[in-house]
């Protein structure tokens, strides 16, 4: 016997149990595959330390930290959205252009450097992020950076 | 010594049976992808990933740039029930 009675229609679609209210309220990400991909050093660069303090807490708590990280997990969610609404507000054509490209060739960045250069450089001129490659070896070229291209289909 | 056109028609047939169906096969890819090229190489987390994006656009390949998800989409998240593997 179930200890919840299941809801098998199309009319209820309020939240039947929302969370309680010490939890602070987020929006979800509205951003799909593609898009976040494409924004994804972007994301890193700004919101390193909430995603940081984020996994510390997930760590430190044992295996409950779904339950007992939610606050630290709102901010990362919020930065996120914050990054990507000021793509979209400064870089749109570049944006679309770059995850259009992705969402092509099966979502590889090393498809899609020629349009990458641009987005790159409209955000680092408008939002201030630079895209670093985490684990990049010392005094290499980061793989984006880099002038030539041994193979992409794309280009 | 001409041959009678009567020999080609099961060659046309033939030929025209493999035409039929590989364009039948080829729309139907091309409208499971949305007109854009196929995935391929999947992992498990790409594949819930489009499962996401299905959740946000309705459809399996669809992408949006939005950066709020719209009303209801954290209510369109079916339970994941595990298989009974006893």
């Amino acid at each position: 016997m179930a200890a919840r009675q299941p809801r098998f229609n199309q009319h209820v679609l309020i939240d039947t149990t929302p969370l309680p209210d010490d939890i602070p309220k987020v929006k979800e990400i509205g951003a799909s595959s593609a898009p976040l991909m494409s924004a994804s050093f972007f994301i890193g660069a700004r919101c390193k330390p909430y995603n940081d303090d984020y996994m510390m807490c997930k760590t430190e708590s044992n295996g409950r930290g779904e339950l007992e990280c939610m606050k630290e997990g709102r901010k990362v969610t919020r930065c996120a959205a914050s990054v990507i609404e000021d793509i979209n507000k400064h870089c749109l054509t570049e944006f679309r252009r770059h995850w259009e490209c992705l969402e092509n060739n099966n979502q590889q960045l090393w498809n899609c450097r020629s349009v990458e250069r641009p987005l790159n450089k409209c955000i680092f001129d408008n939002l201030k992020l630079e895209k670093t490659v985490p684990g990049t070896p010392e005094g290499e070229v980061p793989v984006h950076l880099r002038k030539k291209q041994i193979f992409a289909m794309h280009g | 010594m001409g041959v009678p056109f009567e020999a080609f028609l099961p060659y046309g047939i033939m030929i025209g049976m493999f035409a039929i169906s590989g364009a039948g096969l080829s729309t139907l890819r091309y409208m499971q992808n949305g007109g854009k090229r196929g995935r391929r190489g999947l992992d498990a987390w790409d594949r819930q990933m489009m499962e996401r994006d299905r959740r946000l656009t309705g459809f399996m390949r669809g992408q949006t740039d939005r950066p709020e998800a719209p009303p209801g989409f954290e209510l369109n998240n079916p339970w994941k029930l595990e298989k009974r593997f006893l």
